[in-house]
């Protein structure tokens, strides 16, 4: 999956981010396939904006955004739908996951959306794997960020996807955690072959990024 | 998998109360409606069922008023004839024709004797409500038959032979007496015949001969008066329908009050059954808006979540198919339950009104079935669309 952005501007940031060089903002901008690309982002400049102009979730922007050539004005919400359940994951900032869900189902409910892509055993595997096999079958309310970050990444790759959006996906974690997350995504983006944009405040070396950009 | 978990999301959301509350509207109203139309079935079925109806009820014997309009005027014109045959409620006209010439009876012996002045009529058999079987009459015919009406035997049983002090008849013993039917030319000259009595009529209050022997008699008796019927038999599906005595009224026509008199019940209970229609159909809306509410408040208490589910990639159309699973079964349910129900109560009914010698089917009436069917299409349909119009706002 591509994802190009043309002349893109927020239109509640407009007036801050028109006077501000980015390689983002009011320039045109493609993520191809396969690439990974890290954006940095100091606060304010519309980095979970980004995120959710990219995965269609808020459309108050000027300029367009194409999904393999398609512009994202004229895709239904079923077609949509379809993208994010084929094509496109993401790790959201705030994490986004049902709080009277164990976290076992709120993975699950991401695999099954679907035809799975993987079984369910590799749900065990994966939190075997970030360390969190103890609260898979406890409710989501009841577990520490940390361990809410951690679910939240399992579920974004028990799906299948071309493309992964990130949103400051390591906020929450230690370093050494922030080293076996980012393995095991890179693990599932080579073995998809897929494409990812992480954003995040500082700089930072968790993937061997094809490009780095400014927002 | 994904059914069990979309359904910890949502249905935790909402009231099992309310859930509860709006199913049982929904049985009450279902049954209602349900209800009013097994009645109108019922209704109709004692009104126009084979089991129910007496022979003479279906057919009425009608004429003109004799009034001082129109005396000597009775007969009927070849347009008004045709009009009663066009109404909806008249399935069949037959002709009472009378004979068009001088004729008299009297007895062979001098033990029982009588001699009167007569004159006949006759209609097709198909209106007459005995068919005996020495009722044919030839021109080699042994004796003429006749129908006589069951009210003059009582009338001599019950009234003349009282007062007289003869001997009361059997009707049996009186179709085995023959008598002289003489039957006069124009000018005067008399030719005599035998004949006999062979049935006795409930309908038709008048003497009857076989339509080949009143041809045939008019023929070579018969003077040239006019041809046309003053009286018409009718068959009916129904003698008490309003509409047949208002077109009655309205004509200046007059027929047997007795079984016309049902009219103004049925207008009553027509009444009754209209009020129970609409009470039903109120009742319905009422609780496919009490259904309405409680799927949007369903939906409105879990928004969030639904949100959600979106955002991940839950398509529109798999929650809607999800919620459709959730909320239509119970009406499909609620529709069965009530169906039974009504079946119970009918069957119930039919033994009852057995002993009171009323016979109604023991089954619910096909249209109930029907009515079940399309109330389950309306349901389906206020479900769907009021589902799909909260997951897309």
């Amino acid at each position: 999956m591509q994802i190009k952005l043309e002349n893109i501007i927020p239109i509640p940031l407009k007036e801050n981010l028109q006077y501000r060089s980015s390689d983002i903002w009011n320039t045109t901008q493609v993520f191809n396939a396969g690439e990974w690309v890290n954006i940095k982002a100091p606060s304010g400049t519309g980095k979970t904006t980004l995120i959710h102009f990219l995965y269609q979730l808020r459309f108050d922007f000027e300029g367009n955004i194409y999904w393999d050539n398609t512009n994202t004005k004229q895709i239904n919400a079923d077609a949509i739908a379809i993208v994010r359940q084929q094509k496109l994951s993401i790790v959201f900032q705030d994490l986004k996951l049902f709080g009277n869900l164990t976290a076992r189902e709120n993975i699950e409910i991401n695999r099954v959306l679907q035809q799975p892509y993987c079984a369910s055993e590799k749900i065990d595997e994966m939190a075997a794997r970030l360390g969190i096999t103890s609260i898979l079958n406890q409710k989501v309310s009841l577990c520490s960020y940390g361990e809410q970050q951690r679910i939240a990444i399992i579920r974004a790759l028990v799906q299948p996807f071309e493309f992964l959006l990130m949103d400051e996906p390591f906020s929450h974690l230690d370093n050494n955690n922030k080293k076996i997350a980012a393995e095991l995504i890179a693990a599932e983006c080579s073995e998809r072959n897929a494409a990812f944009v992480l954003t995040d405040l500082d700089d930072n070396n968790f993937f061997n990024y094809h490009r780095k950009l400014i927002l | 998998m994904l059914t069990r978990l979309l359904k910890k999301i949502i249905s935790t959301a909402s009231g099992r109360t309310k859930f509860v509350m709006a199913v049982v509207g929904l049985s009450v109203a279902l049954l209602l409606i349900l209800s009013a139309v097994q009645i109108q079935a019922n209704y109709n079925e004692l009104l126009h069922g084979k089991t129910n109806t007496d022979s003479t009820a279906n057919f009425l014997v009608i004429n003109k008023q004799v009034n001082n309009q129109t005396i000597n005027a009775t007969s009927l014109s070849d347009d008004e004839l045709n009009q009663l045959q066009h109404q909806p409620f008249i399935d069949g006209v037959g002709n009472i024709s009378a004979s068009r010439f001088k004729a008299s009876i009297e007895s062979y012996t001098s033990t029982f004797p009588f001699y009167t002045d007569i004159a006949f009529e006759t209609v097709p058999d198909a209106f007459i409500d005995v068919q005996p079987k020495d009722w044919q009459w030839d021109e080699n015919a042994d004796f003429i038959p006749l129908i006589i009406p069951n009210m003059f035997l009582d009338i001599y049983n019950f009234q003349f032979s009282v007062s007289q002090g003869y001997p009361q008849i059997t009707p049996d013993v009186l179709k085995m007496v023959s008598f002289k039917i003489n039957l006069q030319y124009g000018n005067g000259q008399k030719v005599s015949y035998t004949g006999r009595i062979v049935g006795f009529s409930d309908r038709i209050s008048s003497v009857l001969v076989p339509q080949s022997f009143m041809e045939w008699a008019n023929r070579r008796f018969g003077n040239s008066l006019s041809n046309k019927p003053s009286r018409v038999v009718i068959k009916t599906k129904d003698p008490g329908n309003p509409d047949l005595v208002k077109y009655l009224q309205n004509h200046g026509l007059t027929a047997d009050a007795d079984k016309t008199r049902f009219s103004k019940y049925r207008q009553i209970v027509n009444a009754i059954v209209g009020v129970s229609w609409v009470t039903g159909a109120v009742m319905l809306l009422f609780a496919l808006l009490i259904f309405t509410l409680f799927i949007q408040l369903t939906i409105a208490s879990c928004q969030t979540e639904i949100q959600l589910l979106i955002t991940l990639g839950a398509s529109p159309k798999q929650l809607q198919r999800f919620l459709m699973q959730q909320f239509f079964p119970f009406n499909l349910i609620v529709t069965f339950i009530v169906l039974i129900i009504i079946a119970v109560l009918q069957y119930l009914l039919c033994y009852f009104l057995q002993q009171q010698h009323i016979f109604l089917q023991p089954l619910p009436s096909l249209s109930t079935v029907a009515a079940a069917i399309i109330v389950v299409l309306v349901l389906w349909w206020v479900n769907r669309s009021t589902i799909k119009k909260y997951i897309r706002m």
